[in-house]
């Protein structure tokens, strides 16, 4: 952005006064997380040089990835003001169809892509379309379709498992860029997914839709944006980031199960990180940067836990403090700002 | 819009209620219907699902404890807000009542009881964070379902207590008055006292007002701060009660016994007519919705199906059972708005009606 | 120009037309059958008590609403709109009386929401520098300064509104009707958005309003016209304008003038001592003495810190220094539940988000305040005796009414009002603050809210009435205190009581201009 000199004459003190910080909430959070992250790192690895390693520190990268794929998804659901529960049992499924056909019938890479997409595509339009069209409310609706989807995931696996994967689904979820370039895929995925909802909700007609709806979706229909069809093109992106998710998770630990995405909670923690992120509950601001850097706080976190030997009873105690504090932390700011 | 030139009447006198405060509603009573017709249904076409009048009756014991968290998040739901921890507050209160019992050697009663208390004092902690550090229901107890799941996990330990005294396990299984389940005359009485308690007393007038408007009642000189707080204690103790009703089923406690029961109570309380947003429900809806998810789910179970089967059956009553509320009030777009028209009335607009 | 010559001129760009339009909510009528034309270079004011229709016709005419039968046409051919976007895109903008913020936005992105500038080539990215200029320049043209890269939240009500005539100029918007605006605005804010409307009109556009205040009206209209249960009473140009003529027009009846309260009660005991009262930065060193029996009013601008003192003393906010005292007995810093117990109560200003709880009945509504005095078994409310004290307050208030059991949202502003009154005297208080008493209440049912007030205080009841409308204070009030930027600058006492002295009281620091 650049800043144009105000034009001076004339202006009265109170206006003027009125000016506020730009954007400077948003780049505090980011930095605090920054910073978080680094000191967590720099102190747990003076203890512990293991932590410090190159290997450690991209398996805590390579381990936060699936979680911001989903609450990138997330974010853009908060961002107009609704929620989506459902993100668990897509992310399952996705891991679950993809998984078994690659098992069994050694379904290609692409397909399983293919899969990815068009399953979340279609689960998350679902969502949409019964939020939008319909008008009940978010956390119903996904919570409805959070039961039908893990429904469908039981009835397609029939109690089969995924336990191995081929080869070309590990190297997408474990391997190097190439032997020379020591970055994951998975990760090298991550950035291009964030880049892309970035651009896309920052720099387009279509991302800064999705806040006006979230700020006020009566005013933005009168100002003529579309909101049922914003609303239901962001649950459709939210169920394909999670089914991308679902298949990135599968390639990642070769295996899915019945209770993959809902048994970690992982819709929970996909709400979580995006608050931890700095976006708003109450909708309107959406920060998918912000997001990722709190998945990534978490991955970090929670692998410090293991390497200063907390038992991994206390880690999701440990996500939960990290939730009130982080937030309670942001009111305060948001609430200084707002004075 | 009443006509300020025309002064007509103006006596009014105190007649009685209209329907809308008699206890059944529009849509307990449709919920109602749906009861009946899905239990005969049931009856007549699953063998086993009524096995004689004490087995019936019995089936209520695998699902009445979702009922009484329903109970307390109900109260909860009413004021506005979300308890997120039902599930990590029954496993955790069971937890504490059975390490007291197994390994402090506490009368299993006395433990019970404390379990109980435990369960007040999360829902307070929950209470706490919203009032004090004006956190969103949601977040807050989110986070604190973190919290508590991993007290639990650590409390428990590697091989969590087993084999309670027959006696404490009647609670979950035994009957009372011939047939009729000890739980199911539990679950009766706490129903009409929280129907009492919400319906009819200024507890729960209070509770409404808040749920409605916050600000409204604030300048209306009610302690807003007490009785949100009040209304987690509530749903603290009563999945405190579920989990300790769920430890005599099984005679046994896990520290994940209560993760089941979220996202099934938050459906029940939903189906059965209470507002997400608060100030809206009755207790009797709640009640139905409870039998009606429980005999569904029971009667699946019986007839084969597998327990996700009638998960996603749940999931798809939900969403029909709202999307056929705001069809008929008129609420959505597209379909809704289109049957609206058909019926002949106003679709909805975004202006108010008149200045 | 006159009138005349302006119906025979050649259509010029910007004539828009209603005819016959007619509006109808279920089975209750809001217009009936309305035609009038708003000319370009000509300020159109509407004029009606409320629920005249005045919103309902500019929500048509600005495509938020359809009107039910009638029709629309803007220079000579008919228009119709599904959505106000559709109005925008026909030059035709409403600027409301609080424009429907986006708190989270930019300024400037709020100015282009829906029809953000891209730049050219792919992907198309929106041109952030471009629409920073292109509102900067909008905000320019009408002589404004706000920054438009702050949060949209940080705007007053004031700026919300310069903004929204920036945004209909940049929606190429030439038809731009005002609902209501002036009623949050204090007297500066007003002429600047005065200013603004004659810039816009010395350029050729249209514009519309509505307002209720008779001095602005009469300054800043071309034409008038007056609206009344629906239906068009009259459209007058300036040599037609004559104030007590446009009142009876729009009330119906013949205004009588305004009487002066007689009787003075000040000479009761001391009910309610506020000494040294502090809260920053609303308002500094607040003392003064209200009797049993008496009117005691607080005029000011809009934003003077009154209803902060109000609050501060009803024990909604927390004073910084000073002591509040309720019949001798200390009640500084208590919280609202003691307070009211104590005695004092306290009728909001906003009555949909404060005073009442529109989608509960008229009997909860009232017993919501006296829950503890209702008859009990087990803390159970013993329903009879509700009903009881329902009826009972409905029929000494006067309420009209379907029956107790009619939620309040489905009653008129008067009548709400009167069940909020209701409601609180219940509890025999000994000290009322009333806010704005007749706020969103008809002209007819003004009288009735004063009749009231004055038998409250006949009956001993200590009263301190909040108002911005200078006849209600010259009627009702013993006594009147002057508010100026938080702090009281005048005292005026009985005869003294007159628009022009209370009116000029409250304009400067000093109090007095008279």
């Amino acid at each position: 952005m650049t800043t144009l000199p105000l034009p001076a004459a004339g202006v009265p003190e109170r206006e003027m006064s009125a000016a506020a910080p730009r954007r400077s909430r948003r780049e505090v959070r980011e930095i605090t997380l920054i910073v978080a992250t680094a000191l967590t790192i720099v102190t747990v690895g003076l203890f512990n040089h293991g932590f410090m390693s190159t290997q450690n520190l991209r398996f805590m990268l390579l381990n936060s990835v699936v979680l911001s794929l989903v609450a990138l998804g997330q974010t853009l659901v908060i961002a107009t003001r609704g929620i989506d529960l459902s993100v668990a049992p897509v992310m399952g499924l996705t891991a679950v169809v993809t998984g078994l056909l690659a098992q069994s019938s050694g379904l290609p890479l692409v397909g399983a892509v293919g899969i990815a997409i068009v399953l979340g595509l279609l689960l998350g339009t679902l969502n949409g379309l019964l939020v939008a069209r319909l008008a009940i409310p978010p956390i119903i609706t996904t919570l409805g379709t959070y039961s039908l989807y893990s429904g469908l995931v039981f009835v397609y696996s029939n109690g089969t498992q995924v336990d191995s994967v081929p080869r070309a689904y590990a190297t997408l979820g474990n391997g190097f860029v190439a032997p020379f370039i020591p970055v994951p895929i998975a990760v090298v995925v991550l950035a291009v997914a964030l880049l892309l909802v970035w651009f896309m909700l920052n720099h387009t007609r279509f991302g800064r839709a999705i806040l006006a709806v979230g700020n006020n979706d009566a005013a933005a229909y009168n100002a003529g944006i579309g909101v049922t069809g914003v609303k239901v093109r962001v649950y459709a992106l939210s169920g394909l980031l999670a089914a991308i998710a679902g298949l990135m998770f599968v390639c990642y630990t070769g295996s899915a199960t019945v209770t993959t995405g809902t048994g970690d909670h992982v819709e929970l923690q996909s709400i979580a990180v995006a608050l931890i992120g700095g976006t708003a509950i109450a909708g309107g601001r959406g920060n998918v940067v912000g997001t990722v850097l709190g998945s990534l706080f978490l991955s970090v976190i929670l692998t410090a836990l293991v390497f200063i030997h907390v038992p991994p009873i206390w880690y999701s105690a440990g996500e939960g403090l990290m939730i009130l504090v982080t937030v309670t932390a942001g009111m305060r700011q948001n609430r200084g700002g707002a004075n | 819009m009443a006509d300020p030139s025309n002064p007509g009447r103006n006596e009014v006198t105190a007649r009685r209620r209209n329907a809308a405060r008699l206890p059944l509603d529009g849509w307990e009573r449709s919920l109602l219907v749906l009861l009946v017709l899905l239990v005969a249904g049931l009856c007549l076409s699953v063998d086993g699902f009524y096995p004689g009048f004490a087995g019936f009756l019995a089936l209520t014991e695998n699902f009445l404890p979702f009922g009484l968290v329903a109970l307390g998040l109900t109260t909860v739901i009413l004021t506005g807000g979300i308890d997120l921890s039902v599930g990590a507050t029954a496993g955790l209160s069971a937890i504490v009542m059975a390490e007291l019992w197994s390994g402090l050697h506490v009368s299993i009663w006395l433990a019970a009881v404390v379990g109980l208390l435990a369960g007040g004092v999360l829902g307070a902690v929950n209470g706490l964070i919203i009032t004090r550090l004006r956190t969103e229901p949601l977040i807050a107890t989110l986070a604190t379902s973190f919290i508590y799941a991993s007290i639990a996990t650590a409390l428990a330990g590697p091989s969590p207590p087993a084999g309670f005294p027959d006696a404490f396990n009647l609670i979950g299984t035994g009957t009372l008055i011939g047939p009729i389940p000890l739980q199911l005359v539990l679950f009766s009485v706490l129903a009409l006292l929280f129907t009492l308690l919400l319906q009819y007393s200024t507890f729960g007038r209070r509770i409404v007002m808040v749920g409605y408007s916050s600000e409204a009642a604030r300048y209306s000189g009610l302690r807003i701060d007490r009785i949100v707080l009040s209304a987690y204690v509530i749903s603290g103790v009563m999945s405190a009660f579920a989990g300790i009703v769920l430890a005599a089923y099984y005679s046994a406690v896990r520290p994940d016994m209560g993760d089941v029961l979220l996202l099934s109570t938050i459906t029940i309380v939903v189906l059965g007519g209470v507002s997400i947003f608060g100030g809206e429900g009755t207790i009797a809806g709640v009640v139905i919705a409870v039998l009606l998810l429980g005999f569904l789910r029971q009667g699946m179970l019986i007839a084969g199906y597998s327990d996700m089967v009638t998960t996603m059956l749940t999931g798809a009553i939900l969403l029909g059972a709202i999307a056929i509320k705001n069809i008929l009030s008129g609420r959505g777009t597209g379909l809704a708005a289109l049957l609206t028209r058909i019926r002949g009335r106003r679709p909805a607009t975004t202006g108010s009606a008149a200045e | 120009m006159s009138y005349a010559a302006a119906e025979t001129a050649p259509v010029a760009a910007g004539h828009y037309q209603a005819t016959e339009v007619t509006k109808t909510f279920g089975s209750v009528s809001v217009l009936r059958g309305v035609s009038l034309t708003l000319r370009p270079g000509r300020i159109h004011t509407m004029m009606g008590e409320n629920g005249a229709g005045k919103s309902t016709l500019f929500k048509i005419l600005s495509g938020l609403l359809r009107p039910t039968t009638g029709e629309l046409r803007l220079d000579g051919a008919p228009v119709a709109f599904s959505a106000p976007h559709d109005a925008h895109q026909r030059g035709i903008y409403l600027v409301p009386q609080e424009p429907a913020l986006m708190p989270e936005l930019t300024v400037a992105e709020t100015m282009f929401v829906g029809q953000l500038p891209t730049r050219a080539g792919f992907p198309r990215r929106v041109d952030w520098p471009g629409l920073r200029r292109q509102a900067q320049q909008a905000l320019s043209s009408l002589g404004l300064a706000i920054d438009v890269g702050q949060l949209a939240r940080h705007l007053s009500i004031a700026q919300q509104q310069q903004v929204e005539c920036a945004k209909a100029l940049l929606r190429g918007c030439r038809i731009i009707l005002f609902d209501e605006p002036t009623s949050p605005l204090t007297s500066h804010e007003v002429e600047r958005l005065f200013g603004i409307m004659r810039r816009l009109r010395d350029d050729g556009c249209t514009l519309g309003f509505i307002s209720h205040r008779m001095d602005e009206v009469l300054d800043i209209s071309d034409d008038i016209s007056v609206l009344r249960d629906g239906a068009l009473v009259d459209t007058v140009d300036r040599s037609g304008f004559d104030r007590v003529r446009l009142l009876s027009q729009m009330v119906g009846r013949e205004m009588r003038v305004i009487p002066r309260r007689t009787a003075s009660f000040s000479t009761g005991r001391p009910m309610l001592q506020v000494e040294g009262l502090a809260h920053a930065p609303r308002f500094h060193d607040v003392g003064f003495t209200l009797h049993e029996g008496e009117v005691l009013g607080l005029a000011g601008l809009v934003g003077a810190g009154r209803t902060e003192i109000a609050e501060t003393i009803f024990g909604i906010r927390t004073p910084d220094a000073g002591h509040v005292r309720l019949g001798g007995d200390e009640i500084t810093g208590l919280a609202p539940h003691a307070i009211i117990r104590r005695g004092l109560v306290y009728v909001p200003e906003d009555r949909a988000r404060h005073g009442a709880i529109l989608p509960m009945t008229i009997t909860e509504n009232i017993t919501s305040g006296l829950l503890d005095r209702l008859r009990q078994r087990f803390g159970l409310i013993d329903r009879n005796d509700e009903d009881r004290t329902g009826a009972a307050i409905v029929t000494q208030y006067r309420v009209r009414c379907a029956g107790i059991d009619q939620p309040l949202r489905q009653l008129s502003g008067g009548n709400q009002q009167k069940v909020v009154f209701g409601k609180w005297m219940g509890l025999q208080p000994r000290v009322a603050i009333l806010d704005e008493p007749t706020r969103g209440v008809d002209v007819g049912a003004k009288d009735e809210i004063y009749e009231l007030i004055e038998e409250l205080a006949k009956a001993g009841l200590a009263i301190l009435v909040i108002s911005s409308e200078m006849e209600e204070l010259v009627r009702l009030c013993d006594r009147v205190l002057s508010i100026y930027e938080g702090r009281i600058v005048a005292e005026i006492e009985g005869a003294d009581i007159t628009p022009a002295r209370v009116g000029q009281s409250y304009l400067s620091r000093d109090g007095l201009a008279a």
